[in-house]
């Protein structure tokens, strides 16, 4: 498969393109899709070209609050429905300096607010195993452009789950990493302290190498900086029966049954992990995250509070949607973000100005980033004891299209796994690990922050018990003869 | 939070509400506050802030210009909706 992602853009782009068009009209993962526009682009020079040469000449999709020059940054919103990026986020312009070409933007909650990408302004998104349920989100274009076969791999960006809950609802990997390894230039912000850009793919060498590629410090952002590789996280990432790493089994920590709060088929597929990584040499022990139950409503309050502030750009004078007409400056403003904000972006921006606003401050934001301390150092307890830790990525499958079965409340509240990591501001992935009942189940693994390689080995050890499924009817990629 | 504490508060984002607007989003608003109120019950002292990760000092950056390839001030003016010269244009609100 990876032969035909290799030369599909040189030997032939308008079949590619004539494919994933066909495809992409069922599923409307891409708002904007041009395989031929940064075809061509000279790569640069990377040092490491050599090692990860399993990118060249690759096509990828990029979440639309990723800048790409040429393409349009629209965040899903109508606020920024017509804004054209004029230059490259970071990570983009690494992964085209070895070799890789960005196709198109794929689709999102606006701004990256929620968890099925129906908060798109700009396009409905459906789920490639069955297009009654959501895709996920807040990538859920990237995850559903993975799993349609119509590129190899795509980045997302990830505040509270926002790239392994799409990756987990359709069957894929997902990478969220350690919080400031990928420079967020070029990412627009949404919740400054816990985003961070992350990659989705059905291939693990692939992952690995776009995670190598775009991780590392970049002067264009302050808070970036170097894997810091540790003695204690030396999993060797090529592979294989990670038995052995650190000259002892691999210890899980999972969390107690009653922390978990599952659907019977996460359950299941939990269960059955579990029994795997045991068979392959795990050892299992339990451990106490007694904060687990405080995430979610911690991670609402920083996330919001964070979008208010990093939202207040959208004025309608510099840039974006504005109103034909203004009686004076602050009705432009009102009208702006009125007409240029959905629901869910707007309800965020109310909650976010409610937890700053002077005497509500001590009680919702402060308290909130003093817990976020006591999550923090719950995880530096437990990965005392354990070398990862293995949730569900999501208490659930995929909901179906306008929340009937799951409410916005419930979908918010499910959000306790994966927001845990960028509280903790440390490296999680989701792995796919069954089809009960027709759709995607996903499992996470979360390590110690730079401990991405024992992600990777880990997940490669379970590929060898359960072999990731295509979503049906894509099995093939986008233009394969 | 009633609904003039939701007037007072979109006032402040910048947000004008439509009443059907009000109306459904004070229920919403309501029902996450009174979730973030969980954060009540754990006992936050002796707890200092994270407020960012894995930064444990300031960073500061030579004062000196750095160039960012397409990110020169033409460009980024020219995503600007309508100029004049070098002046961004925005409707007349006087």
């Amino acid at each position: 498969m990876l032969t035909f992602w290799k030369n599909v853009l040189e030997n032939s782009p308008d079949a590619y393109e004539k494919a994933v068009r066909a495809r992409d009209a069922r599923i409307g993962s891409f708002l904007e899709f041009n395989p031929t526009r940064h075809l061509g682009n000279a790569p640069g020079e990377v040092a490491s070209a050599e090692k990860h040469a399993v990118l060249a000449g690759l096509p990828f999709g990029v979440k639309d609050n990723i800048a790409v020059d040429g393409f349009r940054l629209s965040c899903g919103s109508r606020i920024l429905e017509n804004f054209n990026s004029p230059y490259h986020a970071t990570a983009v312009q690494r992964l085209i300096d070895a070799g890789a070409v960005p196709v198109g933007k794929t689709n999102l909650d606006e701004f990256g607010m929620g968890s099925s990408t129906d908060n798109s302004a700009l396009g409905s998104t459906t789920n490639p195993w069955n297009e009654d349920y959501v895709v996920g989100g807040s990538s859920g274009g990237s995850a559903a452009a993975v799993a349609a076969g119509l590129v190899p791999f795509a980045l997302g960006s990830d505040t509270g789950g926002s790239v392994r809950q799409p990756a987990s609802f359709c069957g894929v990997y997902g990478l969220k990493p350690t919080y400031g390894t990928v420079s967020r230039f070029g990412l627009v912000a949404y919740a400054s302290s816990l985003d961070v850009i992350g990659a989705i793919s059905t291939d693990l060498d692939v992952l690995q190498a776009v995670y190598e590629v775009i991780s590392g410090a970049d002067p264009f952002d302050q808070t970036s900086m170097d894997p810091v590789p540790s003695a204690s996280h030396d999993a060797d990432a090529a592979g294989v029966a990670s038995l052995g790493y650190r000259g002892k089994s691999p210890c899980l920590g999972v969390l107690k049954p009653e922390q978990l709060e599952l659907s019977a088929e996460v359950a299941e597929t939990y269960q059955t992990c579990l029994e795997g990584f045991r068979s392959l040499g795990y050892e299992v022990k339990e451990v106490s995250l007694s904060m687990l139950e405080y995430v979610a409503p911690v991670y609402y309050t920083i996330a919001t509070a964070e979008a208010s502030a990093n939202l207040a750009r959208y004025n309608g004078v510099r840039y974006g949607l504005r109103p034909d007409y203004a009686e004076n400056p602050e009705e432009l403003v009102r009208l702006s973000r009125d007409q240029g904000f959905g629901a869910e972006v707007k309800l965020r921006i109310l909650l976010g100005t409610y937890v700053l606003r002077s005497g509500f401050q001590d009680q919702y934001y402060l308290r909130a980033q003093k817990i976020r301390t006591a999550i923090r150092t719950d995880f530096e307890a437990s990965f005392g004891e354990v070398d990862m830790i293995l949730t569900p990525t999501f208490p659930r499958q995929a909901f179906r299209h306008g929340g009937e079965d799951m409410s916005p409340f419930e979908q918010k509240q499910a959000d306790k796994f994966t927001a845990s990591a960028n509280l903790a501001g440390i490296p999680a992935l989701s792995f796919p690990a069954g089809v009960p009942k027709g759709l995607p189940v996903g499992m996470q693994l979360l390590a110690p922050a730079f401990g991405e390689p024992r992600l990777l080995a880990a997940a490669r050890d379970y590929a060898t018990l359960y072999k990731p499924e295509l979503a049906p009817g894509y099995e093939r990629p986008a233009g394969e003869q | 939070m009633n609904t003039q504490e939701l007037y007072v508060t979109a006032d402040l984002a910048h947000i004008q509400l439509t009443e059907e607007e009000i109306s459904r989003l004070a229920l919403q608003v309501e029902q996450m506050v009174a979730y973030f109120s969980k954060m009540s019950e754990f006992d936050v002292s002796g707890l200092e802030p994270t407020t960012h990760m894995q930064v444990s000092r300031s960073r500061a950056r030579v004062d000196e210009r750095r160039d960012i390839p397409g990110a020169h001030s033409d460009t980024l003016l020219d995503a600007a909706e309508e100029l004049e010269d070098r002046f961004i244009v925005i409707p007349n609100v006087l």
